[in-house]
């Protein structure tokens, strides 16, 4: 019965979330051209930089536009897991609506959750027509995929990356505005997790640091899924680390994220603005 | 046996100072040190209007928000019908609706119907509940004709109304408001007040308590009076009782004089 209850307070925060987003249809249509342009772009670099020696560092082979695609497509969800968190709790702060949501009778986690359903989904639409528009004009073919593998890759990311989002919100909670750990985290995945290269061309060193951030894990094991086709036993090793990853930062993050709203309550700045 | 609405008892709060530039890092885990609430106790029956009056800063709102359960206690308790509002906060919350005028957080794309089917489901009640709840509350509070507009194009009057039947949705026994009249002009100040009395204490029986610094508003609804000042309570009984204790005439001739005998009071102490 309660987790019914959950669920259904987890749908009307996404049913408000679509609501309020109709409001602004145009913006949706803008997304799907500047999805075009950004895919046009890589496209068109891609060209400009492919070379045999590029060809042959690529770990699936394939062209760089391709490679480029999934790393910048899916990119998004890590920077939604780390802004979804804290745009939610600071436009509740801001509109004033979370003192009255803190009076009712849902937990602020069921409120955190319920508010970034929306932002995964549309970022996952964004990446459907990132993807399309690769399909449609540029000649990607994600025709040998492991779609089963590509979605696992994508729900074990997701966890692990909600952990960080949940640790940014903590912050956030705290200290209300400016999150160093959120962009020093986010600046060091596009530079270390292989986004717009493999991480194969960095120096050892820092390949060893990129093993110790999850988005490394996500892009490889999504590349190998959509571009190389990986049968399952070869995507385990991503899958597994990912769900270490969320399995030792979901619990960390959730007990941080109970101090630091103990300590507001205690402080009284948990409404401030 | 019937738990008493409201009961506080020996209640504290501290919070920590203000800090600027870097040591704004440490109010997080600042100590706590200025004194909000200094031990006070009372308790309210069900079904009694109960108004807090005092100066700002007295502790008003620092004490509707402990018992609403948005801030913590440093010590003492309190409880909400029988509910500990730190250990059992959730179940204190069903029974408490907290309304603060002027701060009403709506989401203005979504109508007034929209906005309190959202905040129904957060109070756990089923969707033919919440629209038979919504309709009754709308009916009572007059918004029939606003409620499918988006709450953007409402007046403040309309606002307040809306926060009110949203603090009323899940029917709590408990009604927590802070300055409910603060925004609204002298007419519909005095129709809200009429609706309280009548209406939210009166016909339902809602246990009310409010802060407010408008005297005539609690001399209209409230039976018993709370008076603070600087976090303490110096006075708690009937508006009469305190006129003639002070052996003065009105109300605000009552609390000047009790205001002034705790300040002469603390300095001989």
């Amino acid at each position: 019965m309660k987790v019914h209850i959950t669920f259904e307070k987890l749908y009307a925060f996404f049913r408000r979330d679509l609501a309020i987003a109709r409001g602004y249809r145009s913006a949706f249509l803008l997304e799907v051209c500047e999805a075009l342009f950004g895919v046009a772009t890589f496209y068109y670099l891609s060209r400009f930089v492919e070379s045999p020696q590029l060809l042959s560092a690529l770990p699936q082979g394939g062209s760089y536009f391709a490679f480029a695609l999934i790393g910048f497509a899916f990119f998004d969800y890590l920077s939604v897991a780390f802004n979804a968190f804290d745009a939610s709790l600071e436009e509740a702060r801001q509109n004033r609506t979370l003192e009255a949501l803190l009076v009712t009778q849902t937990s602020l986690p069921v409120m955190l959750a319920g508010s970034v359903i929306y932002p995964f989904i549309l970022t996952s639409l964004r990446t459907i027509v990132y993807l399309g528009w690769g399909v449609l004009l540029f000649g990607f073919s994600p025709r040998s995929a492991n779609w089963g593998g590509a979605i696992l890759i994508l729900l074990a990311s997701i966890l692990a990356f909600a952990g960080l989002g949940i640790f940014s919100t903590s912050y956030t909670l705290l200290f209300k505005r400016g999150n160093p750990a959120k962009w020093i985290l986010l600046g060091l995945s596009g530079f270390l997790g292989g986004m717009m290269y493999p991480v194969t061309i960095l120096p050892k060193y820092l390949q060893d640091v990129a093993r110790l951030i999850p988005i490394t894990y996500s892009l490889e094991g999504m590349r190998a899924a959509l571009l190389g086709g990986a049968p399952f036993r070869l995507l385990w090793p991503s899958i597994i680390a990912l769900l270490v990853f969320a399995a030792v930062l979901l619990p960390l993050s959730f007990f941080t994220f109970a101090w630091a709203l103990r300590r507001t309550k205690i402080t009284g700045t948990l409404t401030h603005i | 046996m019937t738990a008493r609405a409201i009961v506080v008892e020996n209640l504290e709060k501290y919070f920590p100072p203000a800090h600027s530039g870097w040591r704004a890092l440490l109010h997080p885990v600042s100590r706590l040190t200025l004194c909000a609430l200094a031990g006070i106790s009372f308790s309210v029956e069900p079904g009694e209007a109960v108004a807090l009056i005092g100066e700002n800063g007295a502790g008003k709102s620092t004490l509707l928000r402990v018992l609403a359960t948005l801030i913590l206690p440093t010590r003492g308790h309190a409880e909400i019908s029988g509910y500990d509002v730190e250990r059992d906060g959730a179940d204190a919350r069903k029974q408490l609706g907290y309304y603060t005028s002027g701060d009403e957080g709506f989401y203005g794309r979504l109508t007034g119907r929209e906005n309190l089917q959202l905040f129904a489901t957060m109070n756990n009640l089923a969707h033919s509940q919440a629209l038979r709840r919504i309709n009754e509350l709308a009916e009572l509070l007059g918004l029939e004709e606003i409620l499918d507009r988006q709450t953007r194009t409402y007046s403040t009057g309309m606002l307040q109304r809306l926060g009110l039947a949203r603090s009323l949705l899940h029917a709590p026994a408990v009604l927590l408001l802070d300055e409910p009249t603060r925004s609204l002009d002298p007419l519909a100040a005095a129709e809200f007040r009429r609706f309280l009395k009548t209406e939210i204490a009166g016909r339902l029986g809602t246990t009310l308590l409010f802060a407010s610094h408008t005297l005539g508003e609690v001399e209209e609804i409230a039976s018993r009076v709370v008076l603070l000042a600087a976090g303490r309570i110096v006075a708690f009984d009937t508006p009469r009782n305190l006129c003639s204790q002070t052996g003065t005439a009105d109300l605000q001739d009552a609390l000047a004089r009790l205001t002034g005998v705790a300040s002469s009071a603390e300095r001989r102490s």
